[in-house]
């Protein structure tokens, strides 16, 4: 029987893939490609030298339609998220979520504590008075949307994490200093090393080399 | 002329040569041909005889309300004038901004705040009919200038500040003020457009800086004296902040309308793009939450304080027609326009942002009405209310109508955006990251 959940690109997958990484015992789905010596393949780097460079191969690898791929550089390169096909990122939604949902809570609870579980008369005001709620469905919107937009952040780019694979490549060292990567993932759909390696080396990368995951 | 250095600031930074290298570019700039910058009259004529008519049918109708009384008449061409006034402030507002922080990317969008900053003068003439009338008839709305409350001890406490002389000196230096910045600050930019000389642009920002200074403190008094002073007993300290939060809010709705027009006109190509517009739209979306947090927060304290001088301003606002009216703005110049601008889609489209503008307007008008119209039934027998709503529609209407078509005047005597600014390298490749 075809086990779905553990099908490359789905979403059930990328979740217990992201549990396997940070948390200790949990089983990681076993990896798509391994090396002759049993080693799970975390992808494909390749070096460029200029950000020239890399941007037009941003572009190529973004044509062949490739999903699960990063670009490193030591300093941002304008317009580089058009070259690689940058969605918008959906978390506006999130926040919005979170934050409606914050002061839509805070008006309920002061609603039901000062005009049904406890009423109490203050300096004569009415009950269910809207106005001094409105201070506190404010903070009640803005604090966990801010929680929601830091956090969220944070989960969709897979932070925090104490190690990546590439840290482990001697020559991605530089990529603080003078080198631009692409790195192609064996988690994509379409990965195949041939391929990849053909296509980044006809994009005018100088040095490609195969990146195991050493976690 | 000593060289100032300073850190960051494309101009300031700046030598001659390097300005040079600008002029050199923006001469070849493509976006920056004659036809795709300039305003033809007759290109305006259509729109300009319709905006004239408009202002001649509004008036026309609005002076229909002197037949009910003389003050309902009053009231209706004073939201009218306040309306465009309002707007005319907010733009001399965002140029003094505009230069006070050296922002490169508004130095296309510039020029058309320029010209509607430079209709306040005119604004001006009406507020002086206005106190001309008030003075002549011993108070229609601004009431404390009559006799009827001579001896009131509150009149008697302000008596110093409540009195005619001092009421005209005031007037004279508000207009005096904006009058100098809003003609100097279009005559400036436009001489660049001439000269080509930098220096003008610091001089534009070093007479912001003590201008906007000058200008938080005119229009706060301005509106204490017009605005507040109709029931010369009532104060709020915040009231300086809220006709600003009116000014700044409408402005940017009336002008995303000017810069959605010149682009369906096929205006401003390549110069005002949909990057400018989210800009544009991100400040009215701010000044949406800004009136929504300054109207509440006055409420709020006069409404938690019960000080029976203050809350007599908002008790007479939930009673009668007013009731209505009171719940209408706070969904319409805080509640719909939060929602509608809170998105990305509809700031980057020229035809959404403007009918987002015109709705906003529309609240803005609501805004005027709320303050002024339930002052004419003070005091009085005869209740008019919101009776006369056809009256204060033709009135701001009227206005917006005649000032639509001086505005034209003024888009047409000079290119539509600044040419020679130094930051135009920086406005023209404009791009929102996020």
């Amino acid at each position: 029987m075809a086990d779905t959940r553990n099908k490359p690109g789905s979403w059930t997958r990328d979740i217990a893939m992201m549990m396997g990484t940070y948390i200790p015992g949990f089983a990681k789905p076993p990896a798509r490609f391994v090396t002759e010596d049993g080693r799970a393949v975390h992808g494909v780097l390749a070096e460029f030298k200029t950000p020239a460079e890399v941007y037009h191969a941003a572009e190529k690898v973004r044509d062949k339609g490739y999903k699960r791929w990063d670009l490193y550089s030591p300093f941002p390169i304008h317009g580089i998220e058009g070259a690689m096909g940058f969605k918008r990122t959906k978390l506006p939604l999130l926040v919005a979520a979170i934050g409606f949902t914050g002061a839509g809570l805070g008006l309920l609870l002061q609603y039901w504590v000062s005009a049904v579980a406890y009423p109490l008369v203050v300096q004569g005001k009415p009950y269910g008075a809207w106005e001094p709620f409105v201070p506190i469905m404010f903070e009640l919107g803005v604090l966990p949307s801010a929680f929601a937009a830091l956090f969220g952040m944070l989960a969709l780019n897979g932070l925090p994490r104490f190690h990546h694979p590439l840290l482990g490549q001697k020559s991605f060292w530089r990529v603080s200093d003078d080198r631009f990567f692409i790195c192609i993932e064996a988690e994509d759909t379409k990965f195949d090393a041939q391929e990849v390696r053909t296509l980044l080396e006809s994009a005018g990368s100088t040095n490609v080399e195969l990146v195991e995951d050493d976690a | 002329m000593s060289q100032i250095s300073t850190q960051s600031s494309p101009d300031a930074a700046m030598d001659d040569h390097a300005y040079q290298a600008v002029l050199d570019r923006l001469a070849t700039e493509p976006a920056l041909a004659d036809d795709n910058i300039t305003l033809t009259s007759a290109e305006a004529a259509g729109v300009s005889r319709l905006l004239l008519g408009l202002g001649v049918v509004g008036l026309v109708i609005a002076a229909g309300g002197f037949a009910l009384n003389f003050r309902a008449g009053f009231a209706a061409m004073q939201i009218g004038l306040f309306a465009v006034t309002a707007i005319a402030l907010g733009a001399l507002f965002f140029v003094l901004v505009f230069h006070i922080t050296n922002a490169g990317w508004c130095a296309t969008i510039r020029r058309q705040f320029e010209n509607v900053a430079s209709l306040l003068p005119l604004c001006m003439i009406g507020v002086a009919v206005l106190l001309v009338v008030e003075l002549a008839t011993g108070g229609t709305l601004l009431r404390w200038l009559g006799t009827d409350y001579e001896g009131h001890h509150l009149m008697v406490h302000k008596e110093g500040y409540l009195n005619p002389t001092f009421l005209v000196i005031r007037f004279l230096v508000y207009a005096g003020i904006w009058t100098f910045l809003a003609f100097r600050m279009r005559g400036w930019s436009t001489e660049q457009d001439q000269s080509g000389d930098r220096w003008l642009t610091r001089r534009m920002r070093f007479n912001s800086g003590w201008g906007i200074l000058a200008f938080a403190l005119t229009t706060a008094f301005f509106a204490f004296d017009f605005l507040m002073g109709m029931d010369f007993r009532f104060f709020s300290t915040m009231w300086g902040v809220y006709f600003f939060a009116a000014c700044a809010f409408s402005s940017l709705a009336f002008l995303a309308i000017v810069f959605a027009w010149l682009m369906s006109k096929g205006k401003l190509q390549g110069v005002v793009t949909s990057e400018h517009l989210h800009d544009h739209g991100k400040l009215m979306f701010a000044f949406t939450v800004f009136w929504g947090y300054i109207a509440f927060s006055q409420y709020f304290l006069i409404w938690y304080s019960n000080i029976p001088e203050e809350t007599m301003f908002y008790i007479f606002r939930r009673t009668g027609d007013w009731a209505l009216l009171s719940k209408v703005l706070i969904a319409v110049h805080f509640l719909i326009p939060f929602f509608l601008l809170v998105s990305r889609v509809p700031k980057r489209n020229p035809r959404f942002i403007a009918a987002i503008g015109a709705f906003m307007l529309f609240a803005h008008a609501i805004d005027m009405t709320f303050i002024i119209q339930p002052m004419v039934d003070a005091g009085e027998e005869k209740v008019i209310g919101l009776s006369s709503w056809w009256a204060i529609a033709g009135g701001v209407l009227g206005f917006i109508g005649i000032f639509g078509f001086l505005l034209l005047r003024k888009m047409v005597a000079v290119p539509l955006t600044a040419t020679k600014d130094p930051r135009l390298p920086l406005a023209l490749n404009h791009k929102n990251y996020v």
